[in-house]
């Protein structure tokens, strides 16, 4: 059969509906609750995938993840604090327009930019993955080692924190990695002699620790958010269409600006979002209306974060490497589910593939009624209270950590987890790069182990094959670049002093 | 909680020495130059470079300035007073409490608790947390257990289903 036939029998199934419905509605209210990230969502949804059939497990994530990261805009909208991470980049915009009376228009403009944005990053992950797996057929362990390694310091470039704490949280997490029997002798390393800890740190249960555990935690010492104000709201997408007109140039380069950033290793939706508004700033011919409540730059960050979701999926499906948080959550499953990345993929389970690319299209429509019937709900939703919400997460976490292997000790990784996570956070050490470094940890050692047999110890054939030279040339100057900013800086403050 | 860089460099410094000298330790594949050692002590040498940078406060200059705040928070952190941070802590004790009791008392009694004390902390009303207390753990029990077959424990309260 026709692959992309093939593909919409996958999808057409009462299963796989399902499966979007649930998870679509799970993610619009996740993300609208403050606190609850995008990331959250999809760790704690793990457990309930085993149960699925794969196109449909991997569809609960791509639907819940996009629902999330758009409902998030929500409460930014409405009391001024994002519902995920990736809306705070433009949450003082939206509610400057709210209290401008725009309320709908700002609303309306997240719905709608965030649908396009998840749309046009679908339809660049249907061109550049297959052309960028070619490419990849060819790539020797070398690459793969110099490749996940870009990733990795591309992970703690972007952290908005100290590079070098980033480093370190980077490397904690590869040292994580290393705990268990799966390494280049087979002997028990790190295992203090416990039979759990033969198998590995499951990277699922530092994930839900890390993300989930650590939320709560923080929820117990920090404030409660302010009450949501009763308001009635107008028609939510009138007007969308003028400003796509109008924008049009801003929604393109937040596409891809969000497609790039989310096809870089570690850095996801929330950094696309920053990143996409502070051009906007940059461009625009009016930046002074900007924090005034002016949709320019609602606009393209809006468009950004919801790319970015689709970007991200670019390596994950190509080489295994994560391209943000949500995506190191999701190859764990496609893993699980016989979908192994890689770029033979591509060629083996085309079906499967163009499957995914209609399920990203899917939960990008499905956004738009849903999105209008969360923001028509959200005054009710909103009013749930963190002091039940968050021991529910908590509960959650303990039963699907058990739900993974039926294994107590799992519950006593989410809460070993949960601390560390706890402790990074309030110390300017950035969790996304600890989460790079435990999903990838295997695969550095494996290709930097494999490569060093290969070459008899030698350090030179590293850098002797075209690629992997470019591929080493950017990881050092990524490494470097920290070091070339401080300069720069140093100098500039130097000059005046003059 | 907030530590300064000296403490936290340091302490990443001491864990990368052990990662170091762990790995060191650890057995030579016959006949290969490299092992299962090469790797712990490649990251053990590089957190010892970082900590140390860390605890000399490079690279600060890079980080936002921290804006969380430790107050005001209501429940179990306002009741603490001082020593309102401890109550961060809650949330993992309260898990490895759950795995120590889930096999005695059984998956609805010790969800129940659970709920009951974090409910609570977090400030919520009496009403509200007898609400959730009730309602919930026979739900996620009815999810977790009848319709996805996770085997969680009966012990002293077992569910009717």
């Amino acid at each position: 059969m026709n692959p992309i036939l093939e593909a919409f029998t996958m999808v057409a199934t009462t299963e796989v509906a399902i499966a979007v419905l649930a998870s679509a509605v799970y993610g619009m209210v996740i993300g609208a609750l403050p606190g609850l990230t995008a990331t959250m969502a999809t760790a704690l949804l793990v457990p309930i995938t085993f149960y699925l059939s794969p196109i449909a497990a991997v569809a609960t994530i791509i639907t819940s993840s996009a629902m999330a990261i758009f409902s998030g805009d929500i409460p930014g909208c409405l009391m001024r604090i994002p519902g995920t991470p990736a809306s705070a980049a433009y949450t003082d915009e939206a509610y400057a327009m709210t209290r401008k009376g725009e309320a709908e228009l700002a609303l309306g403009t997240s719905l709608w930019f965030s649908a396009v944005g998840g749309i046009v990053g679908t339809v660049a992950l249907m061109i550049m993955a297959p052309a960028l797996a070619e490419m990849a057929l060819s790539f020797s362990t070398f690459e793969y080692f110099w490749l996940s390694l870009l990733g990795l310091m591309c992970a703690t470039l972007v952290a908005r924190s100290s590079p070098i704490k980033a480093i370190a949280a980077a490397l904690l997490g590869l040292l994580v990695a290393c705990v268990g029997i799966e390494n280049p002798g087979g002997v028990p390393r790190f295992t203090f002699g416990s039979t759990d800890l033969l198998g590995g740190i499951e990277a699922l249960p530092a994930l839900v620790g890390v993300f989930a555990v650590s939320e709560i935690m923080r929820a117990l010492v920090s404030p409660l958010p302010p009450r949501i104000p009763d308001r009635k709201l107008g028609s939510i997408l009138r007007g969308q269409w003028g400003l796509t007109r109008r924008f049009q140039k801003q929604m393109w380069r937040g596409n891809v600006i969000g497609v790039l950033i989310g096809a870089l290793p570690g850095a996801g939706a929330d950094i696309a979002a920053w990143v996409a508004y502070a051009t906007s700033k940059r461009f625009s011919k009016e930046p002074e209306k900007f924090g005034t409540g002016h949709p320019e730059g609602l606009v393209e960050s809006g468009a950004a974060n919801n790319s970015a979701l689709a970007g991200g999926w670019v390596p994950a499906l190509l080489f295994g490497i994560p391209g943000d948080t949500i995506t190191a959550i999701a190859i764990g499953v496609l893993y699980m589910k016989g979908l192994n990345p890689g770029p033979t993929l591509f060629t083996e389970k085309a079906s499967s593939m163009y499957a995914l690319y209609i399920i990203f299209i899917l939960a990008n429509v499905l956004m738009i009624p849903l999105g209008i019937i969360m923001i028509r709900l959200s005054r009710h939703v909103l009013k749930a209270p963190r002091a039940v919400a968050m021991p529910l997460i908590l509960l959650l976490c303990a039963v699907g950590a058990f739900a993974i292997g039926n294994n107590p000790f799992a519950i006593v990784l989410v809460a070993v987890f949960g601390v560390i996570g706890y402790m990074m956070e309030r110390n300017g050490y950035p969790v996304a790069a600890l989460v790079l470094g435990i999903v990838m940890g295997t695969m550095v050692e494996q290709n930097l182990v494999s490569s060093l047999i290969k070459s008899d110890g030698e350090i030179l054939p590293f850098f002797e094959r075209p690629i992997s030279s470019g591929l080493a040339a950017l990881t050092i100057s990524a490494l470097m670049w920290p070091v070339a900013v401080w300069v720069i800086r140093r100098l500039r403050h130097a000059e005046p002093a003059r | 909680m907030h530590l300064s860089d000296r403490v936290t460099g340091l302490f990443l410094a001491l864990l990368g020495s052990l990662a170091f000298w762990g790995g060191s330790r650890l057995p030579a594949v016959p006949g290969q130059d490299v092992g299962p050692a090469a790797f712990p002590m490649a990251i053990g040498g590089g957190l010892v470079i970082c900590g140390v940078l860390i605890a000399a406060g490079i690279g600060h200059s890079f980080e936002a300035k921290d804006t969380a705040e430790d107050d005001q928070a209501p429940g179990l952190a306002r009741w603490l007073g001082r020593l309102g941070w401890l109550a961060a802590f809650l949330p993992p004790v309260l898990l490895i409490g759950y795995v120590l009791v889930v096999d005695t008392l059984g998956f609805l009694l010790t969800a129940a608790i659970m709920l009951l004390v974090s409910a609570r902390a977090l400030g919520a009303s009496w009403a509200m947390t007898i609400g959730v207390m009730l309602i919930a753990p026979p739900v996620v029990h009815l999810a977790f257990g009848k319709l996805l077959r996770v085997p969680l424990p009966d012990g002293l309260l077992a569910a009717p289903w």
